[in-house]
């Protein structure tokens, strides 16, 4: 790929969502650096990108007013349409040659499709008005954001691998102006919080309810931090005040509230200022990160650690160890028990642990957390995200699903070598995986492989045999309904379907020859990572040759 | 012709030659009597009644055009058309206050010549637009008149044909129109200025507003399927209509019967039914917040319903398309209405008037051409639908003893509700299976002779007093079918005996049958006039122009402070470019909504175009972030 000169990155989630794109920024620099960097996001959640380093500038985009004026609706839509035509036109002008999109939405899709970057990354528009998925890693993360228990890369991972360059940065990166950082003495001085205070920060809200650990239990936690030494600081936005005052009126004087007195740049000031912050997976949890306090994290509902835990070296997560966790983002549980496991005061000592730095005793205290997974952070030997969990829990099916899965992608798209295969089969307490799905599987791409290939050969011959073009693409189809219908019938290969479905998806043009080559490559590869599946999972040499062989047939 | 009034008249002719034309030539009769103030300002009178005050006539004119302004500030009117000119002392008040268009309505041209005898009027007629009596006196010398529309032409009497408060006008003027009366002209006692006034606030109410209205259908029952027709033809008048149709609920009405109640237990059930039905009635209308309700005959709306409707300023309307005489129900619910329309005339709305403040008028039925319409049908539908002599409609007592006549006929009985008519076994088809409308327009057009006899429960063939039209009358004249018809009252304005063969008794009708069956281009000849007049004045759209008059004429302030829906067209006027290009697919009537413009999108091909492309984006935006808070 040459240098970009120009680099857009589009991120309309939230402010979480825009520290996690730090990385990633960071490793646009290194392989373009001689590029300018822009960064579109929300107005209300921009805010934050000024403390990130590399980004030239900050392309506030107002979603907001969108809103207001379709809501208001008539007349006004027609000043949402002006506005939003003002915007493309003003990207548009700015020639960009690269677009790395981190919005997973239709929305978003279309807006990139409008803008007319040459080289875009993530979910873009067809001019036909047709979704596609440009890079295999966001196929991926779209792939798994429909199959979350099966998650096994981080957020900012996908990111950084969409830029084609390795993280390698090792946390989240957030730089807090001395100004701030005054801001934010003045406003715990205020408060009573002196400068030798021995301080945790306690983030109570969360962009759902399902996300939040009970009000009940943070005044426990509280409390025995108190016990422990420790003043509690309740953060969090001006909506959040009111639920502030209850736990720190639970907590009593070792507490204070400081929601809604903060701004984004005194919020990292004061992340920075405590010992640990204690919360849900949150935004202000990446603010941990980022200005390197230690997180303990609390993963309820949805939240997983795999893909949104804290992107640094060994800071902690609590998962629920319910069965049904992580949830789908689009269910509502209607008895969310997942948050009501954890002992407030067992999760105080995993504080106090973490803030001493004290392994040793957070293994310890993993062990008493149970059903609850407690997890350690750090990166693989690829500089990719690891979660690792303490005192060594039972190893369940969809671990061991999620660290094939994890290899074997890794192994397709990135060329990192298998680990040796480990025979799961009947081994005492290792858990049992099926592996004739995926053998099934295997057949199945190869079929079409074959097929592909022979269409590739007919298409490309100076007199073309329409009739057999068009009865081999008939097979085709009906070896692609045949896959979805394998992936429905067994969740567990559901993964590599739904990643082959967004790679057919993504086929453009109308050059028979050219189509086929390319479903050929995404028989291929949907053959290479099942056949991992199957080696990891039953300790049988993936059969790579014979696919590669077939595919230049 | 004084100097006064030669100036007068030179300005007039400048702007309206015709008019000025006509002017001189009226002549003024005894009733209008022109007279002085004690300061010396010129007065009239018509037939005793001032037209201004006799006193102050500036000052009360001052008075009327500040709270005029106010009425038109409150409805964001830019154009006002005023009934009456009297001496203009009101219009020149107006004029010095309000900056947009001012078009004087005045039916009577001595009027107007005594005017512009008795004041210097110069600068009011440079000012203002005069539509006068006469269509001829209302050309083209009216040019901010005219601009409002694609024809300078107006009359007062016929406002529809004038286009001050036309609706393409208006939409291109990009402004709202308030008709509004000079009190004093009300009170003439003809009544010609009210006429007037009601007619230009029915027209302008009518085309300058894009109604939202809500057609509330039946459970079943003959009244179900003009709904659906009324809804069709507001929806070709150009209003945001809403259909509820209720047929769906039906069934359940009927499982009802499944309990095994006793009657008056049956009766409960019913009744809570059909308050279920009225309850989802009015949280339609909350959740749509239409301007009108329009229930036909039967729509299940009980009081409360009505009541809560009504609170929301939901102007309320029932068809009420049945015989008054059999179906009583009005007694409780027409006082729950702002209006009433029937279909039978004098002593219905006499006796109706006697139970609700609602307003009455006569609306008859009619025919929708998109489904009555002639049909040209195939040799096996000949076979199987065709005949002689038919009928098509449910098996009254009186049509049960009518039609053993024609038993020697090849006459064939179509509908329901003939189980154990003696004798007409043999006619009856379907084993008296309920016949859809599809196939009862073919019937029509496959029958050579249709006869029309309209129900009763107590006659033996013909009602003698028999007042209202049946739908079928319409329907099948529409569909260009032959038909013989019971004489009815109200049927002269609607049908001659030119278009229909009219008929007093069932002998009679025997003896039409026998003779139109001999007479085939007679019978063509008159089915073809029937059908004519029938596509001149007796479609559902006709009808609901005429609704539509009667209902928001009154409302009109009302309904103009309402907010209204916009349309394609309201902002396709202001757009340029390639949005312009892009909504101009649509039609103008279209509500502008996300949803609207999205699903144009829905099923096309070939690349997106920018303004397609921004409104899927904001689609998607929609779905992702608003969907949710809407609702």
């Amino acid at each position: 790929m040459t240098a970009a000169k120009k680099i857009l990155i589009v991120n309309l989630t939230r402010f979480g969502d825009l520290l996690q794109t730090s990385p990633a920024i960071a490793a646009l620099k290194r392989r373009h650096p001689e590029a300018a960097i822009t960064l579109m996001a929300e107005k209300n959640f921009a805010d934050v990108c000024d403390g990130i380093p590399g980004i030239d500038r900050v392309y506030r985009v107002e979603l907001d007013r969108v809103g207001k004026l379709m809501l208001d609706g008539g007349a006004h839509l027609v000043e949402a349409y002006r506005y939003v035509e003002q915007v493309i036109g003003e990207l548009r002008a700015e020639r960009f040659d690269l677009a790395l999109n981190y919005s997973s939405s239709r929305m978003s899709a279309v807006f990139m499709g409008l803008l007319e970057i040459p080289d875009v990354r993530g979910w873009s528009m067809t001019p036909d008005g047709l979704r596609v998925i440009r890079h295999p890693w966001s196929r991926l993360f779209a792939t798994m954001c429909l199959n979350r228990r099966l998650a096994s890369f981080n957020l900012v991972d996908y990111y950084c691998a969409m830029t084609d360059e390795l993280a390698g940065t090792g946390s989240l990166r957030y730089e807090v102006t001395p100004e701030a950082a005054a801001r934010a003495g003045e406003v715990l001085a205020e408060m009573g919080i002196g400068a030798d205070a021995r301080v945790v920060a306690l983030q109570l809200g969360a962009s759902r309810a399902i996300r939040q650990w009970p009000e009940a239990s943070f005044v426990g936690l509280g409390r025995a931090l108190a016990d422990a030494g420790f003043r509690s600081v309740v953060i969090g936005g001006g909506s959040d005040r009111p639920l502030g005052d209850r736990v720190v009126a639970g907590i009593g004087d070792a507490a204070v509230n400081a929601c809604g007195k903060t701004g984004v740049g005194e919020l990292g000031a004061v992340l920075r200022r405590a010992a640990a912050l204690v919360t849900g997976d949150t935004g202000p949890m990446h603010m941990a990160v980022a200005v390197g306090t230690p997180v303990v994290g609390l993963f309820f509902g949805p939240a997983s650690p795999f893909d949104t835990g804290p992107y640094a070296g060994d800071h902690v997560v609590i998962h629920s160890g319910a069965p049904c966790a992580p949830c789908d983002h689009n269910v509502t549980c209607l008895e969310p028990f997942c948050r009501d496991e954890l002992s407030p005061d067992r999760v105080a000592a995993a504080v106090v642990a973490r803030v001493a730095g004290d392994w040793a005793e957070l293994e310890s205290i993993a062990g008493t957390l149970a059903p609850a997974r407690v997890y350690r952070t750090g990166f693989d030997s690829g500089g990719r995200f690891l979660a690792t969990p303490l005192a060594a829990p039972p190893r369940r099916r969809e671990d061991a699903l999620r660290d094939a899965y994890r290899a074997s992608f890794l192994h397709v798209l990135e060329g990192v070598p298998l680990p040796q295969p480990v025979p799961l089969g009947r081994s005492p307490g290792r858990p049992t995986v099926p592996i004739a799905p995926f053998v099934g599987l295997v057949e199945l791409a190869r079929e079409g492989l074959t097929q592909a290939g022979r269409l590739a050969q007919l298409a490309r011959a100076k007199q073309p045999r329409i009739a057999e073009i068009e009865r081999i693409g008939r097979e085709l189809e009906v070896v692609d309904r045949t896959l979805k219908e394998h992936g429905g019938m067994h969740p567990d290969t559901n993964v590599l379907v739904q990643m082959f479905t967004f790679g057919k998806e993504n086929l453009e043009g109308d050059d028979v020859a050219t189509l086929a080559v390319e479903t050929a490559r995404l028989y291929r590869d949907l053959a290479r990572t099942a056949d991992c599946m199957t080696a990891l999972l039953g300790g049988v040499a993936a059969k790579e040759e014979e696919s590669d062989a077939r595919l230049h047939q | 012709m004084s100097e006064l009034q030669s100036g007068n008249m030179t300005v007039l002719a400048e702007r309206a030659p015709a008019l000025a034309t006509r002017i001189a030539a009226t002549r003024v009769p005894a009733t209008h009597v022109l007279g002085t103030t004690a300061s010396g300002l010129p007065t009239l009178a018509l037939a005793g009644v001032p037209m201004q005050h006799l006193t102050s006539p500036v000052a009360d004119a001052e008075r009327w055009a500040r709270s005029t302004v106010e009425r038109l500030q409150a409805v964001a009117a830019t154009r006002v058309v005023i009934v009456g000119f009297g001496l203009g002392y009101h219009l020149e008040a107006l004029a010095a206050r309000f900056a947009g268009v001012i078009a004087v309505v005045e039916p009577d041209l001595a009027v107007l010549r005594l005017a512009l005898a008795s004041r210097d009027l110069a600068t009011l007629l440079a000012r203002v637009e005069i539509v006068a009596g006469d269509p001829a006196a209302a050309t083209a010398g009216h040019p901010a008149v005219a601009a409002a529309g694609d024809s300078a032409l107006a009359t007062a009497a016929d406002p529809a044909a004038a286009t001050a408060a036309d609706p393409a006008g208006d939409a291109a003027a990009g402004g709202r129109t308030l008709v509004l009366a000079h009190a004093p002209a009300l009170l003439v006692p003809n009544g010609a200025y009210r006429r007037v006034l009601r007619a230009w606030q029915a027209q302008a109410a009518r085309s300058g507003l894009r109604l939202k209205v809500l057609v509330v259908t039946p459970l079943y029952g003959g009244s179900w399927p003009i709904a659906g027709y009324a809804a069709r033809a507001l929806t070709e008048l150009g209003h945001e209509t809403h259909l509820l149709d209720l047929a769906p609920f039906h069934d359940a009405f009927q499982g009802l019967e499944r309990f095994g109640a006793r009657k008056a237990n049956r009766r409960v059930l019913e009744s809570g039914f059909c308050d279920v039905m009225a309850a989802g009635i009015a949280a339609t209308v909350d959740a749509l917040e239409p301007d009108l309700v329009l229930a036909l005959a039967q729509a299940p709306l009980n009081a409360s319903a009505l009541d809560a409707i009504g609170k929301r300023g939901v102007l309320r309307a029932l068809w009420f398309v049945e015989d008054y005489r059999v179906m009583t129900y009005w007694r409780e619910l027409a006082r729950h209405y702002d209006h009433v329309f029937t279909i039978q005339t004098d002593a219905c709305l006499e006796a109706m008037g006697q139970v609700t403040d609602a307003r009455l008028a006569y609306l008859p039925c009619g025919f929708d051409p998109r489904v009555h319409r002639p049909l040209v049908l195939d040799a096996a539908e000949r076979a199987d639908l065709g005949s002689d002599v038919s009928f098509v409609g449910a098996g009254y007592r009186n049509r049960r003893l009518a039609f053993r006549r024609f038993l020697d006929c090849d006459f064939k009985i179509w509908g329901s509700d003939w189980g154990g008519a003696e004798g007409l076994g043999r006619a009856i088809q379907r084993n008296g299976a309920r016949i859809d409308t599809d196939d009862a327009i073919r019937i029509f057009n496959a029958s050579r002779v249709n006869l029309n006899l309209h129900s009763s429960t107590y006659h033996e063939g013909v009602d003698p007093r028999g007042d209202f039209v049946n739908p079928r009358t319409f329907e099948l004249a529409g569909s260009g079918a032959f038909q013989i018809v019971d004489r009815r009252t109200l049927l002269p304005p609607l049908f001659t005996g030119e278009e229909l063969a009219i008929v007093d008794s069932v002998a009679a009708m025997r003896e039409q049958t026998d003779y139109y069956l001999a007479h085939e281009d007679e019978r063509l000849a008159l089915a073809e006039r029937a059908r004519r007049r029938a596509l001149a004045e007796h479609t559902y759209v006709r009808r609901m122009e005429n609704l539509l008059a009667a209902v928001v004429g009154p409302a009109q302030e009302q309904l103009l402070a309402k907010r209204r829906t916009v349309t394609v067209g309201d902002v396709a006027r202001d757009g340029e470019g390639s949005l312009q290009t892009f909504l101009g697919q649509f039609d103008p009537h279209t509500p502008f909504t996300i949803d609207r413009l999205a699903a144009s999108l829905a099923n096309r091909e070939g690349a997106l175009s920018e303004p397609e492309a921004i409104f899927l984006f904001l689609h998607q935006f929609d779905e992702l972030y608003l969907r949710e808070h809407r609702a």
